[in-house]
């Protein structure tokens, strides 16, 4: 690159929302320059999403607060044109991207830009928006017939359907599994290397950073610290991790070993890095627990959906399954895989077209929900979703008042204390941030004491902090609960938790074993869209015993070194 | 037990779900029908006729030849049979309900006759409304307003209102289910089901207070969804009206089909002179 041109100028940008305290940007100076594929990093609070919507004039026009300094986009002033002229040269997907459709189909939605503006070849831009993103197929298909993958390629397609200079993603892949998050980066890449669009994403997952990002810019407490090339910013472990960002693992690896700088930061780097290592010892076999009584007994469950809609396909087939006590059970498996509708059938929310439920050997025919609930708790992937009063304490109780439970006032304080959320407990639950929200969720799952607990999706939408945060609380949740079966993407979540692990595929059982055996499977990793954590992938690719966390990592390495034996590192 | 069996039948039938997807099917046609092919701008000002003028016809015979003219065209449109029971036990209930007051404050039988002719009234234009609606679908709805002069704002806010039905349905719900799965439904159906049908209902009027309030928070991304997307510049600019709503033409089939209206009602109207 010979001459940089910088696309966003922000000088001494100070804002703060209308009614608060603290001011949320201050005094903050940066630029982004054209071309780059830009990560914004920062902790909860640190001011990210606010900095984005400055971009594009959404602050101060649309959010009148306290706002001084500058920001010009492509030369022009944010705060004297308006949000509409800029938007001209600004895309912008949401992370709720869902409220962002506002057309009823893909199509519809994708032209909706161009066609405000009064482009002629409006229909044109809409169809290529639609090539990019690999939507074509679904043109013509109702917004709320796509499925979550689908929503947010379509978000993305309305955005960049104007073929904006500057591109902004927030958040774009906290919901996807790693096989649609990866479909998600590649479409931005080709959107940056193809068609030259400047794209800048706010980001947790530090894997895909390295992976696709150009630069990141590390926000702290509304000022930006730092703006690096991306190997050397992902080098600065300390100072990430203070802020409670998690550098990849192959990276954090590299710098608990106090290995020579720069420290690998993709797992291709981390191979040749740690290819010399002479690791021998045999792979630990997994205890595998035994098979006591089945707590839940799925007999050649079949579901089909839609059956007045056309498309009359099974979502489920064949599914047997028998889940004992003591079982940490992981459902894994892409997108529409079936993960969460097998749950509700499990949960008796949805009735199988054929087949048998027992719980606890009793056979589950036309229970009402009710009823079932004695015995198990389901947790929504969105837990808006499950509030249905108006405090958090009044939530957690809820369950237990309609009961009669005696007592059961000291019962909730102790869980409001467990889940960390005495303070809380007189606020609307909807109106606490997603790391709350998730652990009020919990909150009502355990107060339900169930035997079985159903969790959908618990890390999703979290950042990394949060979510070593909920593990925690899911180790919590062990003493309370018998049997917990979590569908999720999270697959340092299943390594890390899980003592079983079932893939879905298309509807059927694909493999049903431990997440060790799973994860070294090549062949039903590809099938299922799986992608084992970064640190398994490493130790696979150098034939190590096997490590499910960094710190198993870490503990297996210097018990080599202890052992007098030499690792050479390159 | 025959009660009972008939419940649970009922039950299988009437299944949020399938509600669901009967509101969503009318509100977006997404069936194809005569009615579907044609331009919505004839089907409002048909539906302008018929909405407005039974209300002024007194004539049996002109009623009834109305009443079976939306029938035929009921049936063509494929309205679903939800909707239908729907509109049925509403006529009913209301005839039952005039009917009762009337004696209660001390009329007698000869009030049967009026009130049923004006339930035929009803029925015409609750038939036509049905009909042209469950044949608009939620897009050609709002250009055709916007084509005949209604604000952009006015018209934007009937599609997203059908945009957001669907996720309204889902929300709704799933906040059910929450209720559902942590609440104690009563042990007893009571007598005729009554408490079973109380704990139902104040189940559905508590839901909408979540419902409300989750909703409000959706609507803040959208808003600003919308000015990013620059819908605020189009509604200043003429020239994107006809752009978006360019599509819509009258065809034969339109002119057709009005012609067809128009006989009928002339040969209607003239019936009730001859007879």
């Amino acid at each position: 690159m010979t001459s940089l041109k910088p696309l966003i100028e922000c000088q001494d940008l100070t804002f703060r929302y209308p009614g608060e305290e603290k001011f949320i940007l201050k005094d903050l100076t940066c630029t982004i320059n054209e071309g780059e594929f830009l990560a914004i990093i920062g902790g909860n609070g640190s001011g990210k999403s606010t900095l984005c919507k400055a971009f594009n004039g959404l602050i101060p026009h649309f959010y009148v607060g306290d706002y001084t300094g500058k920001v010009t986009l492509d030369g022009v002033c944010t705060t004297t044109t308006d949000v509409a002229t800029l938007s001209q040269s600004i895309g912008y997907v949401y992370q709720d991207f869902q409220n962002q459709l506002l057309r009823p189909t893909a199509l519809e939605d994708a032209c909706f830009m161009p066609l405000n503006y009064g482009l002629d070849d409006y229909k044109e831009r809409g169809l290529w928006a639609l090539e990019v993103t690999g939507l074509l197929d679904v043109k013509n298909e109702f917004i709320w017939r796509l499925s979550g993958g689908q929503q947010h390629l379509l978000a993305l397609a309305g955005a960049i359907a104007m073929r904006p200079k500057l591109l902004v993603i927030d958040e774009p892949i906290a919901q996807l599994d790693p096989h649609h998050a990866e479909q998600i980066y590649e479409v931005l890449k080709k959107l940056h290397t193809d068609y030259g669009m400047t794209i800048v994403v706010i980001e947790h997952h530090t894997d895909f950073i390295a992976e696709y990002c150009s630069h990141v810019m590390l926000l702290d407490k509304g000022q930006v610290l730092w703006k690096k090339e991306t190997v050397a910013a992902l080098n600065c472990v300390e100072e990430l991790l203070e802020r409670n960002i998690f550098p990849p693992q192959v990276t954090q690896i590299a710098h608990s070993l106090q290995l020579k700088q720069p420290y690998p930061v993709t797992l291709k780097q981390s191979i040749q890095t740690f290819k010399a290592s002479p690791w021998k010892q045999q792979a630990t076999v997994h205890h595998i627990p035994q098979h006591t009584k089945p707590m839940v007994q799925l007999n050649n469950i079949e579901l089909a959906y839609n059956q007045r809609l056309e498309n009359n396909k099974l979502v489920l087939q064949n599914i047997s399954l028998e889940l004992s006590t003591h079982e940490h059970i992981a459902l894994v498996g892409n997108n529409g895989a079936g993960k969460s509708t097998l749950l509700k059938v499990i949960a008796g929310i949805v009735r199988p077209t054929s087949g048998e439920l027992y719980i606890q050997e009793q056979l589950i025919a036309r229970a009402m929900p009710e009823k079932l609930a004695q015995d198990m708790g389901f947790i929504f992937q969105n837990p808006e979703e499950m509030f249905i009063e108006d405090s958090v304490r009044k939530e957690i109780s809820f369950y237990l008042k309609s009961r009669k439970v005696n007592d059961y006032e000291t019962y909730v304080d102790e869980l409001l204390e467990t889940f960390e959320l005495v303070d809380l407990q007189d606020q609307d639950a909807r109106l606490l941030s997603g790391g709350q929200q998730r652990r009020v969720s919990l909150a009502i799952g355990a107060a339900m004491r169930p035997k079985i607990l159903l969790l959908d999706e618990p890390t999703a939408n979290l950042d990394i902090a949060t979510k070593q945060h909920v593990l925690n609380m899911l180790l919590e949740l062990k003493k309370y609960v018998q049997t917990i079966v979590i569908a999720t993407h999270d697959m340092e979540l299943v390594a890390e938790w899980s003592s079983r692990v079932v893939v879905l595929s298309n509807g059927c059982i694909l493999a049903d074993d431990t997440s060790e055996r799973i994860f070294q499977n090549h062949g039903i990793m590809a099938a299922g869209h799986i992608k084992a954590p970064q640190v398994v992938q490493l130790t696979t690719a150098l034939s190590l015993p096997y490590c499910s966390s960094v710190s198993q990592f870490i503990a297996g390495y210097l018990q080599q070194v202890e052992r007098g034996v030499h690792v050479g590192m390159g | 037990m025959f009660t009972l069996e008939w419940v649970k039948k009922l039950e299988d039938r009437l299944s949020l779900e399938y509600i669901k997807q009967e509101l969503l099917r009318t509100a977006f046609s997404t069936e194809k029908s005569f009615f579907t092919q044609l331009d919505p701008r004839i089907l409002l000002a048909w539906y302008g006729y018929f909405a407005i003028v039974p209300w002024f016809i007194y004539e049996h015979v002109t009623l009834v030849g109305y009443l079976l003219f939306m029938v035929i065209l009921t049936v063509i449109a494929r309205v679903s049979p939800l909707i239908l029971t729907v509109l049925a036990v509403g006529l009913a209930g209301e005839i039952l309900l005039l009917g009762f007051i009337a004696l209660l404050f001390g009329g007698d039988l000869s009030i049967v006759a009026p009130m049923f002719w004006l339930s035929i009234k009803l029925a015409v234009i609750s038939l036509a409304s049905v009909t042209v609606f469950s044949s608009i679908n939620p897009e050609k709805f709002s250009d055709a307003l916007l084509r005949l002069g209604a604000p952009a704002q006015f018209s934007f806010s009937v599609a997203y209102a059908y945009r957001i039905l669907p996720t309204l349905l889902e929300e709704f719900q799933q906040i059910i289910l929450s209720y559902r799965l942590r609440g104690l439904a009563p042990s007893k159906n009571g007598v005729l089901y009554f408490r079973k049908i109380y704990y139902y209902i104040t189940m559905l009027i508590k839901s909408f207070y979540p419902l409300i309030l989750n909703s409000a928070k959706r609507s803040r991304t959208t808003v600003e969804a919308l000015e990013i997307k620059g819908f605020s510049y189009a509604a200043k600019d003429k020239r994107v009206l006809k752009m978006k709503t360019n599509y819509l033409q009258t065809s034969q089939m339109d002119w057709l089909f009005l012609l067809l209206t128009v006989c009928y009602v002339v040969i209607v109207h003239s019936l009730q002179l001859i007879l």
